[in-house]
């Protein structure tokens, strides 16, 4: 079930506001792909092109090379920032509906919602109106019916904002079980760390623009040296402040960490914080995903 | 005036289903699953076959459908009966006669038998014996051959109860009968005189004239045209209205496209409405055969027909214009705003038809409006009731009507799709113009 969706040259704009510009990246099978960016960078207006919900100016979409219309929207499954489901139907028949929708006959519309309500621990809540669900059930009722056609291509906006540790993890196992069965996953979250955990590779975009693209592991080692020191006395890192060559990117827990420029010699770092104190930590390490979304966006 | 009450009725009706919005439906029924599984399995009209299925499923559900269509049948059934309850010929009344000849009997048992009342004649000794009676009860009337009538309390003159209408006959007759004697007229003679005829009076429209029937038809036509299209529009605006502000519209645009599921939502509560009219006028027809209304005589059937076909016709029209409104809201108060516009021209139609139903006469005003397609579902009946429209009039009127809506149908699904998925606040026609000229 290999398959590739490809955003071309995506641009959009909203009176003089331009919310994507020349926007292009690919999402490729078999693997959960993050979506980032900072709030209004325009991911829900890419999501939404993806699904033909807003007008491009320019630019396609495509599906293994295929521009998407209505025939290729029906293997996909999307699950929209805010959740949209029926709430005063019962929640079996409404994700029944949906697979209807997408095209699936009656028998296996029901077979899929039982299997997938079971999967994500929802099935004793079949017959319940979505309304009177938790703000959690409801999160995976409509991950089910973005599922339940068992769809080609995944795209899923913020699917774990406001869910509990358990419900994050019951829903990060699916998504890379859907990735290792082959499915295309594309996914948009302001958890990061959350993000690191579940991604082979991550989209970076800002204004409209893509920033960053590129595999977990070639983002993190890719770049500036970086450094993680502890000095004793200074867990704010104000010893770091002013040397040539040296940017403090983050403050952790008393870790500082460092990015230094090609030509600043690390010992000069070291002679620096042990005249600041007893250094308990002198790391060469890779960057988190926090700091290349922060290097990228450059905020 | 018999107006009144049917009206107020209608208002009831419109005002309950309006208060009654926000109730959700709780019951659950297998059998409406069935209804609509074979339509959604056939998939007959494709993804608008879905949506179709689904709103006519979750609508029968509803308990404000159950209650308003009970309602519905109660004014329908209390519309067909009361009536037929003033011109019955079940009534049994006893008769005390003192003294007078045999053929008295005979005449009072013909007089009864003349305003439709069975009478049971009782011979009574005296007149005393026969107000005695009268007072316990036991008669009804008593006539006395000697040339006067007992009642128990005063009759008036515009009582027209069947009892008082034999009251009024019999002391008529019988004194005509002793004029008539005391004027020396032979048997012969007084029959004659008896069966005169008053001339006959002819109208300018001699023809045209509405009959009581086809009047009060074409009334309960129109007021069943306005309360189910103000109940089913009502409903289309705020589906498409809670679509949009649960955002499962969203959902729903990623496969299905706009018109399809405009399409299916303005049938699928159409084809309720039609089901809810054409059982209401079945019901009507049923009953009316069996308590002999004169529903069932002349014209009105027809006149029942051009009703049930305005009543498409003008839910076609505006279904796509609640449908586009509802578009442009995600509150309950800004839908308010929208319906309020929308509603005039359909209340100006509806109260216009109902002043000519009344006056027994079909203004110049209703025979314009009968051919304007926001009017025409409750002028052009009207006109039907009236006998004022040839069938290439009423055509004409469908014509126009189906054309019109073609064009607002195109019109409103590029609102819809522009507007349903902008969110956050009521959205202005005029942000939508550049969209629609796309």
């Amino acid at each position: 079930m290999a398959g590739l969706l490809e955003l071309d040259g995506l641009t959009r704009r909203f009176g003089t506001v331009t919310a994507l510009n020349d926007l292009s990246f690919s999402v490729p099978s078999g693997q959960v792909v993050g979506f980032l960016g900072p709030n209004g960078a325009g991911k829900t207006t890419t999501m939404r092109a993806v699904f033909g919900l807003t007008d491009l100016d320019a630019g396609s979409v495509r599906w293994n090379g295929v521009t998407v219309g209505a025939t290729q929207r029906r293997r996909f499954g999307y699950m929209p920032e805010e959740r949209g489901l029926y709430p005063n139907m019962l929640v079996a028949e409404e994700i029944e509906y949906l697979g209807r929708l997408h095209g699936m006959d009656t028998r296996s519309a029901a077979a899929a919602t039982k299997k997938w309500l079971e999967r994500l621990d929802v099935a004793d809540r079949s017959t319940s109106k979505v309304e009177t669900l938790s703000h959690g059930n409801q999160q995976r009722v409509q991950l089910v019916a973005a599922l339940v056609h068992d769809p080609e291509l995944l795209v899923l906006d913020e699917p774990l904002s406001g869910l509990d540790p358990t419900g994050i993890d019951a829903m990060g196992e699916v998504l890379v079980e859907q990735a290792r069965a082959g499915r295309c996953v594309l996914f948009s979250s302001h958890q990061l760390d959350l993000v690191e955990d579940l991604c082979e590779s991550v989209a970076i975009i800002d204004r409209g623009r893509l920033v960053a693209r590129g595999t977990v592991d070639e983002l993190a080692t890719s770049g500036a040296r970086r450094l993680g020191v502890r000095v004793e006395g200074d867990r704010q890192g104000a010893w770091a402040q002013g040397i040539p060559g040296v940017t403090v990117s983050e403050v952790d827990g008393g870790e500082v960490r460092l990015v230094l420029d090609d030509s600043t010699d690390s010992d000069v770092v070291l002679e620096a914080a042990r005249a600041a104190g007893r250094v308990t930590e002198f790391v060469f390490g890779r960057r988190r995903l926090s700091e290349v979304f922060r290097e990228a966006v450059g905020r | 005036m018999k107006a009144l009450p049917l009206t107020l009725a209608a208002v009831a009706v419109v005002l309950l289903v309006r208060l009654g919005l926000r109730r959700r439906s709780r019951g659950r029924s297998l059998r409406l699953r069935g209804l609509t599984r074979g339509l959604r399995d056939r998939r007959i009209l494709g993804d608008a076959g879905l949506v179709a299925g689904r709103e006519i499923r979750e609508r029968l559900r509803g308990r404000l459908f159950r209650v308003v269509t009970l309602i519905l049948f109660a004014v329908v059934a209390a519309a067909v009966v009361i009536p037929t309850i003033h011109t019955g010929t079940t009534t049994r009344e006893k008769v005390g006669v003192v003294s007078g000849p045999p053929a008295l009997d005979a005449e009072l048992q013909k007089l009864a038998t003349a305003v439709g009342l069975h009478v049971q004649l009782v011979r009574e000794p005296d007149l005393n014996a026969a107000r005695a009676a009268l007072s316990a009860g036991h008669l009804n009337m008593v006539v006395d051959g000697s040339g006067s009538i007992l009642v128990e309390n005063p009759v008036s003159d515009t009582d027209t109860s069947t009892g008082a209408r034999y009251v009024q006959a019999v002391a008529s007759d019988l004194g005509a009968q002793q004029a008539f004697a005391r004027a020396g007229l032979t048997a012969e003679q007084a029959a004659a005189v008896a069966r005169a005829k008053p001339w006959p009076v002819e109208s300018v429209h001699s023809g045209k004239g509405a009959t009581t029937t086809e009047e009060t038809t074409a009334l309960l036509g129109i007021i069943l045209i306005f309360i189910i299209l103000n109940q089913y529009l009502t409903w289309t605006l705020m589906g498409v209205m809670e679509e949009k502000a649960s955002r499962v519209v969203e959902v729903l645009l990623a496969t299905v496209r706009p018109v399809q599921l405009l399409a299916g939502k303005v049938a699928g509560i159409g084809a309720i409405a039609l089901l809810q009219a054409v059982s209401l006028v079945a019901f009507a027809l049923v009953l009316a055969k069996v308590v002999g209304s004169s529903l069932v005589h002349g014209a009105a059937p027809l006149v029942l027909a051009a009703t049930l076909v305005w009543l498409v016709l003008g839910y076609a029209f505006y279904s796509w214009l609640y449908a586009a409104a509802g578009s442009l809201a995600e509150r309950q108060d800004q839908v308010q705003s929208l319906a309020l516009p929308l509603s005039a021209p359909l209340i100006f139609g509806y109260i216009v038809s109902l002043i000519g139903v009344s006056s027994g006469h079909a203004s110049l005003l209703v025979k314009v409006l009968a051919y304007l397609p926001p009017t025409a579902p409750f002028a052009m009946p009207t006109l039907v009731g009236f006998g004022e429209a040839t069938w290439w009039q009423f055509l004409l009127s469908v014509a126009m009507s189906v054309v019109c809506t073609v064009l607002v149908a195109l019109v409103a699904a590029r609102i819809y799709r522009t507007a349903v998925l902008r969110t956050g606040r009521k959205v202005r026609l005029r942000e939508l113009v550049p969209a629609l000229g796309k």
